[in-house]
């Protein structure tokens, strides 16, 4: 205990401080365990069948594969649509902006990172649905698509300064050097730069890919909440896991089995995002070493 | 097309890329604006809604969501003071803050519907108390948590080594050195954090709108078991109404107000923290 708590005694203010530690830690064991043991039961009852199971139909089965797929199919949509605006906004930004500029971008961003989630869906139902049903001329508006489009304009500030701190970080010897063996500053920023600072690249975009596989309100009310698997047809209305909470627990609650396999998926969005995290900050540890 | 010009084009490229990236901001606020404005006649923040939300004004949903917020911050911030101080302050070893700090993480990035269905679970069911503004201040004080934690440790682990030797040579003990030297000195960082909590609970509605928030028939809460409306969730109903013009004005109002709401929040934060910047480089 000396080791980790020190020799020094402890005042009653370090116990007060060490209640409000263990507030936190129990907030969020809590909320893992509750998530485990509220799904037991679907567990037990579906077993893997839950996690490969096509159809969801309240009282006799839940499958969770149409959500899951959703939820994947939204996110990388998102994540591809998105990585190549915004390295390249990135790039600029870092190598090619003065310090006051580049202040300013990132304060812009600062800014389009905190526009909640829910004016996000309020501007994919004025006006994103109808783009994309008038543009691809779809019956409905409300598909797969939309909702990664719209999920892409909400990661895209994310991305952008996560992965500019990354580029930023790396140490201008290594530009300077390059630079001194005659490559221009493009050829600098491509051979050296970028190589040098992948690992906290990868690490931002994973972070990112755990934020956008969460959001729910604005997918949820731009994604169509149909229950199928998509297979690879963007263009059709889906559901992804976080929008299946939204709209089905209020009404599961307390009705046994309904409510458990919710809590099933929300464990296992948890559980992805939890890794998307945790390998996250493993890559921008590494890279800022 | 020699490298130069080749090196150009690419320049202009991803130049104009970040413009537009930047421009993206600018749309989007001039879209609020063009939708929400009309919907802002005299009363508009002032008078309550009616008829469903199509007409009226939004004063008791402005209210519930800075209630909410307001509640939220005042639940998690000692919590987040005091877990921060306990881990800089009163634990050694490193592999137990690296653990709690990862904990951190993963409670920030954790998808925020989950927090609204365990609260629901755990209020709604275990405890009982039924939709109330007190069950979803105190869900939202634990999402916004990290936020508050994140930026006090920041502040607190920045503070320059030598400040805790002098304390120290001058035979303060642990509370008066807390309280005297790095409380005052990380002030920012815990206003920051305040700040940045505020913005983060204001823009929220998934957390919230099972456990704690109702669309209309109540105005201010009477009681601790009440729910109260707020602006999150006005627009979440109104805009799935999306056939109708009315609601859907009504929301861009209602947006309009909540957007602003965050901005001024985020910016205040940024203000305090770019103003001591600047004293400290001093």
């Amino acid at each position: 205990m000396q080791a980790i708590f020190g020799t020094r005694q402890w005042e009653p203010v370090g116990w007060v401080f060490a209640a409000m530690n263990f507030i936190f830690l129990s907030c969020a064991m809590g909320l893992g365990i509750f998530l485990v043991v509220e799904s037991i039961p679907i567990l037990r009852s579906e077993g893997l069948g839950f996690w490969l199971g096509e159809n969801w139909w309240v009282g006799e089965s839940f499958g969770a594969l149409p959500m899951i797929c959703g939820s994947l199919l939204v996110t990388g949509l998102a994540i591809f649509l998105v990585l190549p605006v915004a390295l390249s906004g990135a790039l600029f930004t870092s190598e090619y902006l003065s310090p006051s500029f580049r202040r300013r971008v990132k304060g812009v961003m600062e800014l389009l990172a905190g526009v909640p989630g829910i004016i996000y869906g309020l501007l994919g139902v004025s006006f994103l649905t109808v783009g994309v049903k008038d543009a691809l001329n779809l019956l409905d508006g409300n598909t797969l698509f939309t909702a990664g489009l719209l999920l892409a304009i909400m990661i895209l500030p994310t991305v952008l300064t996560l992965s500019e701190d990354a580029l930023h970080s790396v140490s201008s010897e290594f530009r300077e050097a390059a630079e001194s063996l005659g490559l221009t500053k493009l050829q600098t920023a491509l051979r050296v730069v970028i190589p040098q600072s992948l690992p906290g690249i990868v690490g931002a975009v994973l972070l990112v890919i755990g934020r956008a596989m969460g959001e729910t309100i604005a997918v949820m009310l731009v994604v169509g909440s149909l229950d199928r698997v998509p297979g690879f047809n963007l263009f059709v209305s889906g559901q992804t896991i976080p929008s299946k909470l939204g709209r089905e627990a209020a009404e599961a609650l307390g009705s046994g089995l309904h409510w458990n396999a919710l809590m099933g998926l929300g464990l296992t969005l948890f559980l992805i995002v939890a890794i998307l995290t945790f390998s996250g900050h493993l890559f921008i540890k590494r890279s800022s070493q | 097309m020699n490298a130069i010009t080749a090196e150009k084009m690419v320049l202009v490229l991803i130049g104009c890329i970040t413009f537009l990236i930047v421009a993206l901001l600018f749309t989007i606020l001039g879209i609020m604006f063009l939708n929400g404005l009309p919907a802002m006649h005299g009363g508009f923040l002032f008078e309550e809604s009616r008829d469903f939300g199509r007409a009226g004004g939004i004063f008791y949903q402005s209210m519930g969501t800075l209630l909410l917020m307001g509640v939220a911050v005042l639940w998690s911030l000692p919590v987040a003071l005091g877990s921060v101080l306990f881990q800089t302050e009163y634990l050694n070893t490193g592999k137990l803050k690296t653990l709690l700090t990862q904990l951190t993480y993963i409670l920030n990035a954790t998808p925020t519907i989950l927090f609204g269905l365990v609260g629901y679970l755990l209020f709604g069911v275990y405890l009982d108390t039924g939709v109330s503004w007190v069950t979803g201040s105190l869900i939202l004080a634990v999402m916004i948590l990290p936020t508050l934690q994140v930026s006090i440790r920041e502040a607190v682990e920045a503070l320059p080594e030598k400040y805790r030797e002098a304390g120290m040579s001058l035979g303060l003990s642990r509370p008066t050195q807390i309280w005297r030297i790095i409380l005052p000195q990380s002030l920012y960082g815990i206003v920051t954090g305040v700040l940045l909590g505020l913005a983060r609970a204001a823009g929220e509605t998934a957390a919230i709108m099972f456990t704690a928030t109702t669309f209309s028939g109540i105005q201010l809460p009477q009681s601790f078991s009440d729910p109260v409306p707020t602006l999150q969730t006005h627009i979440l109903v109104l805009a799935q109404e999306a056939a109708n013009p009315e609601s859907i004005a009504q929301a861009w109002g209602a947006g309009l107000v909540l957007l602003g709401l965050v901005f001024m929040l985020t910016l205040a934060a940024w203000a305090f923290r770019t103003r001591v910047v600047m004293e400290s480089e001093l």
